[in-house]
């Protein structure tokens, strides 16, 4: 666990006013001096990279430091390059005048571990079966269950714990390769394996549904789903990714998020994608290289300016060092300048074209073991190297890695063929796997397969919705309590920690609340089948609209004013006009003339026979479209009570089968733990639930009771 | 220190699982002066000139040029001797010896006017973009200070909803911890009056089916055939924050989030408006040991102190809105014995003016129209973003008391002409007051994260008492 053992400060002789170490000194130190007065071989026997064995040249009356870089003594300072910068000396003179305050910033244990970048055939060790066990030797406490394996491959895979239904055909499935054909027919269904697959490379790449900063930033939205429907080879990704072309290519990944407005210059939109195609896929941090020469890792101020050039459309970047412009250029140029080089005078389109090239050139073995080890991490709970978007550091079989990352590149960076290739071996699939969290929409998702009730994408300009899993919504309090990211980041891997908020959002919070209730009223059948509207004017924001439905045989007609987003509710003017009923029986007038509306408010009126048609307006007056009222108004007609929840047509088929209708308690028993748990209930477990069912009937209170506890069951929020 | 840690801590995963941020440089010990803080926030951008720093005042007549106008309102005398504020702030001019008027408050200029990302820097003390997630002030000092009572979570906000269309996602992205990691989060109120409901079991369990449930889980955990060792860690952990939040759930010390048990006279005192109810809130929860409170007056685009129009008429609600309630708010902390240590801050992301957009000498692009006359009264008023001065109150928690705190020009373009005090070192006053150094730095990806950027906040001392 070396990477805990970073930056430590040491705190009681940490000063603001001389010259900060961490800022000022640190930098020149390790740009400067480092690179030969560090560790057991420093020149001189100086070893500059502790305060201990530097103190002799620190001294306050005569310092031989300041004696060398000032060339006033001895052979100067450094001795290659330009000698420091008056600015850089006077720095040096505060700090060691102030005592040479320090703070430890042992990054890395000193390693000898230099990470390859060419791909390394491996030949796994003889034997049979999945080569990664033969890397790992068979797991020692031998494999799960079937139940823990098909519920960590539904998860897995889908995203959905499987129904008892799935389960059951599984278990009862005799064929000794059952478990990699479950792996291979989970792949196949295309859409309930890319409803899973694309929060985690939204996560990765940043992308969320109408995530807007003011600037240009456009979701990838439809690229990245067709690229996980179609299983893009990986490479193929990338190569889009850094090089966008067409009408549905994913360009809104270069632009990064880009608020209004002059940024940082490490933050410019080639800076982000600098820094962002760094760490995505290479697994390197240069945000620090972005500022200044890296103190965490090897690399360079200039190495991050030259990958930032190859996406930036000016032809070379001047070097801005800590929001300091250097008169230095840097020309565009990969981090590993032997794979090849940008030609001189590239057009940007071209640039990006070479960078296409050479982040997924194969020579470049680092893209394929960066992929192969996030899969490894998200799939077994660790990566063969930790962290994950530290490539450089040294994996824990450096052979599996390497064997599982040419394996990947020899079959076309195929995506699906690791899932199989890691999810067969009896590291994912031994009975002492490492627990992982559930994600927030695996939460939500199996919630809704397992009552059937799920939410509804509309837009304000179609009268039909269409049910969804959770990671086409916004994120909501619940889903970011439990660990959805706000993406203006990139998110590699998601905090999975337990908090006191999410337990509060779980325990308490109104959206869960709802969605158990209505989820287990449909389960008991208590809940009606929601009316449809005879009427929706889809969003309104000015204007009027005439009206003529038919209403032939209703006994009553609902008139609902719904707000779609008004900023001032009170001050929008809005209404109905001349409700009229036509029919065999003549005209009647319900309301003549203007009526003023609130929104959210509600009108009945009853209709005798004889009528047939009804005849409104709508209309939203002019003072309404003043910028701080903002109106937007939804108007509808139904011919019967409607439910609050679904004013919208739904249409389109559900993400799941549908769920069962209940009727006993052990029926209810059974179906919550097989469905969220995977297994059966012991009878200790049975005996417990049935007593939240005191008169010995099903009913709403105990099954909600029952759900509720069961979701908050460790074993259903994290896979065994 | 058991107890002090209890809420957020209480030995949660976060903690155990190595997941929490690590505070890298122990800080250099202040002796803290506040021990909560109760920001006020001005959200929209409100007028400087229309509030606390009040200039020359010209009336409202058709054919008026708008660039005669510094101020629409007159100016009232104050509690000081010689220090005005605009009218409609006559409760507050009768409080300003409790606090520090700053006019020369800089935030930070951007480039481009857009609400939600000067309010994001100045509530984060960076400017977005950045690399990587940087906290929210409160939740800064919910990490490195803990709450002050085990039940009340140390970050309250009160008053924002997220959801406001466009810029939604950039109010969430500093209404966050960001990698302080999300037990630091603000916990959310939007009204006020739906407080008590997040505090205690909902209506719809009751607190007896609450009970029930809860007994139910813990029963279900202990039967659960999970094996042990491996397990234990994540169930124990889960369990923890579930007995965390129930704890919350059924305190005692949850009533302070009940506005209905205050008395009813003084409840009346801080009106009913949302802010007003808000103040009152913050007041009790200050009392009950909340660490960090924000009060809104709530953003949404071109709302409240967002006058792109009729910002004459919209001052005045505005500061109706603010006058009784801030007012009440000193004064009751102050009857209480809570003002020496709980430090109020009024702000707001940048000043307005009628003629100059960002900072003066610089174009900047989609300016609000201004005509050069005013044909109609909706005209009239401070429809630009000045983001060369704003002005600032502090009270309480070591603040100075009784006191102005730099000035701006008395003619356009109100300049500030003395004691400029920038976000950071605003910051590292406030942080220093609650005895934080403005130099704490937390470590995310191997680098240090400092309380004010780069832990180059300097205090004012001018500020403090």
């Amino acid at each position: 666990m070396f990477y805990f053992s970073c930056l430590f400060l040491a705190a009681s002789i940490f000063s603001l006013h001389a010259a900060d170490f961490v800022t000022d000194i640190h930098p020149i130190l390790a740009s400067r001096c480092l690179g030969c007065h560090a560790g057991t071989k420093a020149q001189a026997g100086l070893d500059l990279s502790t305060r201990e064995s530097a103190l002799r040249v620190l001294s306050a009356v005569d310092s031989s430091l300041l004696a060398r870089v000032e060339g006033r003594a001895g052979r100067i300072m450094p001795p290659v390059g330009n000698p420091l910068e008056p600015k850089q000396i006077n720095l040096l003179r505060d700090w060691i005048a102030a005592g040479a305050p320090w703070a430890e910033l042992n990054q890395t244990k000193p390693t000898d571990w230099i990470a390859p970048l060419s791909p390394r055939q491996v030949i796994p060790p003889a034997g049979s079966g999945n080569p990664i066990d033969r890397f790992l030797g068979k797991p020692a406490k031998g494999l799960g269950t079937d139940n823990n394996f098909a519920r960590r491959a539904y998860l897995d895979l889908w995203g959905i714990a499987p129904s008892p239904q799935h389960l059951a055909a599984f278990l009862a499935n005799s064929r000794p390769n059952k478990r990699t054909q479950l792996i291979e027919t989970l792949l196949a269904d295309e859409r309930l394996y890319t409803g899973h697959w694309i929060s985690w490379w939204n996560d990765l790449l940043r992308n969320d549904i109408g995530v807007v900063y003011h600037g240009d930033r456009k979701s990838i939205t439809p690229w990245l789903d067709r690229a996980l429907r179609t299983n893009m080879p990986y490479d193929e990704m990338v190569q889009e990714l850094l090089n966008p072309i067409g009408a549905d290519a994913p360009e809104g990944f270069l632009i990064g998020v880009n608020w209004r407005g002059e940024v940082n210059a490490s933050q410019t939109p080639h800076m982000q994608a600098s820094q962002n195609t760094a760490q995505i896929f290479l697994g390197i941090n240069l945000k620090c290289a972005s500022c200044h020469d890296s103190f965490i890792n090897k690399y360079k101020l200039r190495e991050a300016y030259g990958l930032a050039a190859m996406f930036s459309h000016e032809d070379r970047l001047e070097i801005v060092r800590c929001d300091n412009r250097t008169g230095a250029f840097q020309e565009p140029q990969f981090l590993w300048p032997q794979l090849g080089e940008i030609p001189k005078g590239a057009s940007p389109s071209e640039r990006r074209y070479f960078a296409a090239k050479l982040f997924t050139h194969p020579e470049n073995g680092r893209l394929a073991r960066t992929i192969v080890n996030r899969y490894w991490q998200r799939l077994i709970g660790k990566g063969l190297v930790e962290p994950v978007d530290d490539m450089d550091a040294k994996p824990s079989n450096p052979d599996l890695l390497d064997w599982l990352a040419s394996d990947f590149a020899a079959h076309n960076y195929d995506l699906k063929h690791l899932l199989v290739q890691i999810m067969s071996s009896g590291a994912y699939q031994r009975s002492d796997a490492l627990p992982r969290r559930i994600s927030a929409e695996q939460f939500d998702d199996t919630l809704s397969a397992v009552t059937g009730e799920w939410r509804f994408l509309q837009t304000g300009a179609s009268d039909h919705a269409q049910l969804g899993r959770d990671w086409q919504f916004k994120s909501t309090p619940l889903s970011r309590s439990l660990g959805r990211p706000i993406r203006d980041q990139v998110y590699t891997t998601r905090n999975e920690d337990a908090t006191t908020f999410q337990a509060l959002e779980l325990a308490n919070g109104p959206t869960l609340a709802a969605n158990i209730h209505r989820g287990v009223m449909r389960l008991l059948g208590e809940l009606p089948p929601a009316p449809e509207s005879i009427y929706d004017s889809r969003n309104m924001r000015s204007g009027d609209a005439k009206i003529e439905v038919p209403v032939t045989g209703l006994k009553q007609v609902w008139l609902l004013t719904e707000d779609a987003g008004t900023y001032d509710l009170d001050k929008a003017e809005v209404g109905w006009k001349d409700i009229t009923l036509s029919g065999a029986k003549g005209e009647k007038i319900l309301e003549a003339g203007s009526i003023q509306t609130r929104i959210g408010s509600r009108r009945v009126y009853d209709i005798e026979a004889g009528y047939d048609t009804l005849r409104a307006k709508v209309w939203i007056s002019d003072a309404s479209k003043a910028s701080d009222i903002n109106t937007s108004v939804r108007f509808f007609i139904f011919g019967a009570e409607p439910d609050r929840t679904r004013l919208v047509k739904i249409t389109g088929a559900s993400p799941w089968g549908p769920a069962p209708r209940l009727t006993g308690i052990d029926q209810t028993i059974q179906y919550f733990w097989r469905g969220l748990l995977s297994r059966e209930a012991s009878t200790e477990e049975q005996a417990a639930a049935r007593k939240l069912f005191p008169a010995g009937k099903l009913q709403l209170e105990g099954t909600e009771d029952l759900l509720w506890s069961l979701l908050m069951h460790p074993e259903f929020q994290f896979t065994w | 220190m058991v107890n002090r840690r209890h809420w957020l801590k209480a030995a949660t995963l976060a903690a155990l699982s190595g997941t929490e941020s690590r505070l890298l440089a122990a800080p250099r010990k202040i002796a803290p002066k506040a021990d909560s803080v109760i920001l006020l926030w001005m959200a929209g951008g409100m007028a400087q000139t229309e509030t606390f720093d009040p200039k020359r005042y010209t009336p409202y007549a058709a054919g008026l040029k708008s660039d005669r106008v510094l101020s629409t309102f007159p100016s009232i005398p104050t509690i000081l001797d010689g220090v005005h504020l605009s009218k409609g702030l006559e409760r507050i001019a009768q409080v300003l010896n409790r606090g520090t008027l700053v006019r020369s408050h800089r935030v930070g200029d951007l480039g481009f006017i857009l609400h939600s990302r000067h309010q994001y820097h100045w509530h984060t003390g960076y400017e977005p973009p950045q690399s990587v997630a940087v906290p929210h002030m409160g939740s800064f000092i919910s990490r490195t200070l803990g709450p002050r009572n085990p039940d009340i979570p140390a970050f309250i906000d009160i008053g924002q909803n997220l959801e406001i269309g466009g810029e939604s996602d950039s109010l969430k992205a500093f209404h966050s911890a960001g990698f302080l990691g999300s037990e630091h989060s603000p916990f959310l109120i939007t009204d006020p009056k739906d407080a008590v409901a997040s505090t205690r079991p909902s209506e719809f369990l009751g607190l007896s089916r609450f009970e029930n449930r809860y007994r139910f889980y813990r029963d279900l955990i202990e039967k659960s055939p999970l094996r042990e060792g491996g397990s234990s860690f994540q169930k124990e952990s889960l369990a923890r924050s579930f007995d965390n939040a129930h704890r919350l759930l059924t305190s005692p010390a949850a009533k302070a989030f009940d506005l209905s048990l205050e008395r009813p006279e003084i409840a009346a005192k801080y009106g009913d408006s949302r802010f007003g109810q808000g103040c009152l809130l913050a007041r009790r929860l200050v009392e009950a040991g909340a660490r960090f409170i924000e009060v809104t007056t709530e953003y949404i685009p071109f709302r409240f102190w967002d006058t792109h129009e009729n910002g004459h008429t919209r001052a005045e609600g505005m500061k109706a809105t603010i006058d009784g309630p801030v007012s009440q708010l000193i004064l009751d902390l102050e009857e209480r014995g809570l003002l020496d240590r709980t430090l109020v801050v009024l702000a707001t992301e940048f000043g307005r003016d009628m003629m100059t957009e960002g900072k003066p000498g610089q174009e900047v692009k989609n300016q609000v129209t201004v005509p050069d006359v005013m044909t109609e009264p909706k005209h009239y008023g401070m429809h630009r973003h000045f983001t060369e001065a704003s002005s600032v109150l502090l009270f309480g928690g070591g603040s100075r008391k009784g006191s102005v705190y730099g000035e701006t020009a008395p003619e356009r373009p109100c300049r500030i002409v003395k004691d400029p005090v920038a976000i950071t070192d605003l910051h590292a006053t406030i942080y220093s007051l609650m005895g934080i150094a403005p130099d704490t730095a937390y470590e995310v990806e191997k680098r240090p994260v400092y309380a004010t950027k780069d832990g180059k906040g300097k205090v004012v001392p001018g500020l403090l008492a």
